[in-house]
């Protein structure tokens, strides 16, 4: 059901998401822009892969819903971050770190 | 299913809110409305892939089912005629299987309303047959006393008695008990107190009793003032002192005491000393730890010598048979249940046959949804390849089923309600028999557990066989898909409709063999009633009491012929006297005991039994003539042979009576029983007699005997102040009531033979018009090369014939590994005699070609041309 093909990709859209989040409450439009303002647009988000991964997130208790009011006046669907969404978000990020680490340790003594 | 439209509902706006955004970005950032809306959609892409993918995330299972629901549903609706007919024949399946479920629940295995009820235990002398009988007071008290493996006991017998209250007699129900009775059970009472040990006196000064919490309702409208009233029982004044809990509702199934007495007082001295008067039914509580089988091996070690004992006293050549008798120690957790031991074969039989219906019905149905499969085969062999997954498919076909199962379910409950009603008046034989058959837990969990069996029993055939088919082929044309299966459906309704023929067919048998047993009396036209009374008479002044009435009866208008006897035939049974016969030697092993009835004037004319020779009794036999004697035609020729008793002594408990007639044969216990040699004496000549011994019959010339009773009531009451009529009712009821079974038995067997075989022809009729309808090329091409409509029509009864053979076959096979433990329920009839096969057969045979010759007749119709073009 889920779409195992690209772990890396999935994997790193999750915890991107979970970094915005984290920031404060934010819907679905306003991560999209979020991570293309940060990456300086290098890193598009696709709707068709942004709402199943938020929808996966909510499902697996680590991002909740709530609707409320967002700057244009009309209601939006705003996620944050759960408990254990926090200490996901950690994890991730540590674990990001490591690898990053380890794969730019590579490349740089490749050369 | 508005959890699915609100999550969706959710998503939209979701997803809208977002394409929104992008327009009024890009309107920002100074682009046209229009310009701004094509590029939004074009960078959003699919907006039903993303939903779709957002589902399948959040999960879709619950979604789906709905889908699967609403589909089956609607093709349901699409064939209402189907829809009924599978609904009905489930619902009559489901609702006889929860109603004899129901039945059994409240007969066998609802425990009483009182503490552990699983440590209690009957503790009873059994009757030759193995069923419970009674024990007398002074076995009881010797039990009591003795027995170790248990901490407590009770007896008690029951009696319906006319009470007088505030100046009014009614008719109770009543029970008399032990002072034990209550504390055994570990009761409380709803208001007041309950019986104790302290009410066991023989003479009590104000003696108490206490009174159902139903009566306490329906008498005193739960006042409490009913605490403290008085009520009359014959010579002794009783108060009322408390009422038992609303759940309890007596220790005897079915029968639901109004008022409880205590049980000493009411015996006579006799009765409490004599150890032959077995009357009572004695409770226990096992002690902690003890089993049944250990409280039964310690029962018998005591009941041996409480036998060796008393054997002394009895005459040597009946020394063996008296040490034969046996007692034992039973379960009570359901109470003194007569009703199981009554009735719990029958019921056990029925379950058998409902649940053969209920399988017949889900053979039907999966034979119908199996054809219904075939014809969408084409749809399910796109759908398989165009990636539906097959378990997805599966469930769409269990969908189908479970609609179905749940509205014959559902039905099935409603249905079941009222046929256990009528199951339930039926047992009760006219009387009152007060089963609570409300569906509990039990009942509702087992017509669900029967419903979801028969939702997969029908739906998985057709669903495997659909999904088992090749996409390939199917694509291209529909097959003969499930030919094999469809046809092994109709073989299976037509074992299990031969079955249940079969079994009709027993039941009947008996019934009808029953009815025409010679019963040496002409019930029709005779009304037969009780008398009960307010007081005990001494002997002369009962004479004198009982020969009022009777002169009474036989002048009143209407009446052609009026007599009385303690015993009458079919009345359920006969007393049995040791005689000495003039002339004749007894062996020394051969029993002394003939029958023997006491009755009144013109007897044999009023039930029409034929006098052979010699003379009725009549105003003649008086206590002070010489005692006379009539025996029956058996008796005489026992004891006689060719000679003629007329003039003949025999000589019964001292008392030598001389022969004056021999009457024709005719049946005492039941329609079963052979005749026994019987001896008649006239009814002034017995001595300790009360008006109230006897069974009073009229004959009237022609119509229905009920019609006396108002003038009856009137006269009885006339004749003597305490008098009053008791129950009264036609001799043939009476005799109906004799075989209350076999009739149960034969009626609902002869409807469920009767349903089964309406449900298989149905089936039969369904499946058959639907693989005509796939053989129309065929037809077509055989009509076109010169086959008659005639030979078309042959074809298709050849294959009916051809499962008719096999089905009828399995049938008798299963039927003959089946039927052999309703031996005993039989009368007349073998279970394995060609006859009993025969009937079903013919019947079956004659039912499945009509069912299959009206899709044949339709099949010969078709027009070569049109079959041909046919896809």
């Amino acid at each position: 059901m889920d779409a195992q093909k690209s772990d890396l990709l999935q994997g790193t859209l999750d915890v991107l998401i979970l970094k915005i989040v984290a920031l404060e409450p934010i819907h679905g439009y306003g991560i999209a822009q979020r991570i293309r303002q940060i990456s300086k647009a290098v890193l598009q988000v696709q709707q068709g892969s942004l709402y199943p991964a938020l929808h996966r997130l909510e499902k697996r208790g680590l991002l909740c819903a709530k609707w409320g009011e967002a700057e244009t006046g009309r209601e939006a669907k705003f996620y944050s971050l759960t408990k254990s969404g926090r200490k996901q978000l950690e994890t991730e990020t540590a674990n990001w770190d490591r690898l990053s680490e380890a794969v730019t340790m590579i490349l740089r003594t490749a050369e | 299913m508005w959890f699915r439209k609100n999550a969706d509902s959710e998503l939209n706006a979701e997803l809208r809110y977002h394409f929104d955004r992008l327009i009024r970005d890009f309107v920002a950032a100074g682009m046209e409305p229009a310009e701004a809306q094509r590029l939004a959609r074009l960078e959003f892409g699919g907006v039903e892939q993303v939903k779709e993918e957002c589902r399948d995330v959040r999960g879709r299972w619950l979604e789906d089912f709905g889908q699967d629901f609403r589909y089956a549903a609607r093709t349901l609706g699409r064939s209402p005629g189907f829809l009924v007919v599978s609904v009905l024949s489930l619902a009559l399946g489901i609702g006889a299987n929860t109603a004899i479920f129901s039945l059994i629940d409240a007969v066998m295995l609802r425990s009483l309303p009182v503490q552990a009820p699983e440590r209690l235990v009957q503790i009873t002398r059994l009757q030759p047959n193995g069923k419970p009988g009674v024990v007398s007071y002074p076995l009881f008290e010797y039990l009591r006393d003795n027995l170790k493996s248990i901490s407590g006991t009770a007896v008690e017998m029951s009696a319906d008695r006319a009470i007088t209250m505030d100046g009014a007699e009614e008719l109770v129900t009543a029970e008399m008990v032990s002072g034990t009775h209550y504390s055994l059970l570990g009761m409380e009472p709803s208001a007041g107190r309950l019986l104790q040990p302290a009410d066991d006196e023989t003479a009590p000064a104000s003696p108490a009793a206490v009174i159902s919490y139903r009566y306490w309702q329906r008498r005193f409208g739960l006042n409490s003032t009913a605490i403290g009233k008085a009520f009359t029982l014959g010579d002794k004044v009783f108060t009322i002192v408390g009422v038992t809990p609303p759940r309890f509702e007596g220790t005897r199934p079915g029968r639901d005491p109004d008022i409880t007495l205590p049980l000493l007082m009411m015996l006579s001295d006799g009765q409490r000393r004599e150890d032959s008067l077995n009357m009572l039914s004695m409770m226990a509580r096992l002690k902690p730890g003890v089993t049944v089988q250990q409280a039964d091996a310690e029962l018998q070690v005591l009941w041996q010598s409480f036998l060796l004992r008393r054997a002394t006293a009895v005459q040597e050549k009946y020394r063996p048979g008296f040490l034969r008798q046996r007692a034992g120690v039973l379960s009570a957790a359901t109470g003194f249940n007569s009703l199981r031991n009554d009735y719990s074969v029958a019921l056990l039989v029925l379950m058998c046959i409902v649940a053969l219906v209920l399988l017949l019905a889900c053979a039907n149905l999966s034979g119908l949804l199996l054809a219904r499969a075939a014809s969408r085969q084409r749809e399910i062999s796109i759908r398989l390849a165009i990636g539906a997954g097959r378990g997805r498919l599966m469930r769409q076909f269990l969908a189908e089923s479970f609609v179905l199962a749940s509205l014959g379910g559902s039905t099935g409950l409603t249905l079941a309600h009222w046929f256990s009603a009528a199951l339930v008046t039926m047992m009760a034989n006219g009387g009152t028999l007060l089963l609570s058959i409300a569906p509990d837990w039990r009942v509702l969990a087992f017509t669900g557990a029967i419903s979801l069996l028969a939702c997969a029993l029908a739906g998985l055939a057709p669903g495997w066989h659909a999904l088992r088919a090749n996409p390939n082929p199917g694509l291209k044309e529909v097959r003969m898909g499930g030919q094999q299966l469809g046809r092994a459906m109709v073989i299976a309704q037509l074992t299990i409709s031969m079955v249940l023929l079969v079994g009709a067919t027993l039941f009947v048998g008996t019934l009808m063999r029953l009815y025409r047993v010679d019963r040496g009396v002409r019930t029709d036209g005779v009304l037969t009633f009780n008398i009960r009374s307010i007081e005990r008479y001494p002997q002369a002044r009962s004479w004198a009491v009982q020969q009022v009435l009777l002169d009474r009866l036989n002048v009143l208008p209407g009446v052609a012929a009026a007599t009385a006897a303690q015993m009458i035939p079919i009345g359920g049974g006969l007393w049995t006297r040791h005689a000495q016969v003039e002339g004749y030697t007894f062996r020394s092993d051969e029993s002394e005991d003939v029958g023997f009835d006491v009755i009144a004037p013109k007897y044999f004319a009023t039930v029409g039994t034929p006098l052979l020779t010699g003379r009725e009794f009549d105003e003649r036999d008086t206590n002070t003539a010489s005692k006379a004697a009539i025996v029956n035609e058996s008796f005489g020729r026992y004891f006689f042979g060719a000679q003629s008793p007329l003039g003949r002594h025999v000589t019964s408990v001292n008392v030598t009576y001389e022969i004056v007639g021999v009457v024709r044969d005719a049946k005492y216990q039941d329609l079963r029983h052979d005749v026994i040699k019987t001896m008649y004496i006239p009814w002034m000549q017995r001595e300790g007699d009360q008006p109230t011994n006897y069974k009073y019959l009229a004959r009237i010339p022609a119509g229905n005997p009920l019609r006396l009773v108002p003038a009856l009531e009137k006269l009885v009451r006339e004749a003597d102040p305490s008098l009053r009529l008791g129950t009264s009712q036609t001799y043939s009821t009476l005799v109906d009531r004799s075989i209350v079974t076999e009739r149960i038995m034969a009626t609902l067997g002869g409807f469920f033979g009767i349903l089964a075989l309406i449900i298989a022809c149905l089936g039969i009729f369904g499946v058959m018009a639907f693989r005509v309808s796939l053989r129309t090329n065929e037809i077509g091409l055989r009509m076109a090369l010169g086959a008659s409509r005639g030979g078309i029509v042959a074809l298709v009864l050849h294959e009916v014939a051809r499962m008719l053979m096999v089905g009828s076959l399995a049938g008798v096979a299963v039927s003959l590994s089946l039927t052999g433990f309703t031996e005993k329920m039989l009368f007349g009839i073998k279970t394995t005699q060609p006859a009993v096969f025969a009937f079903p057969v013919a019947v079956l045979a004659v039912a499945a070609l009509v069912a299959g010759w009206l899709p044949a007749r339709s099949a010969s119709r078709v027009d070569p041309m049109v079959a041909l073009r046919h896809d």
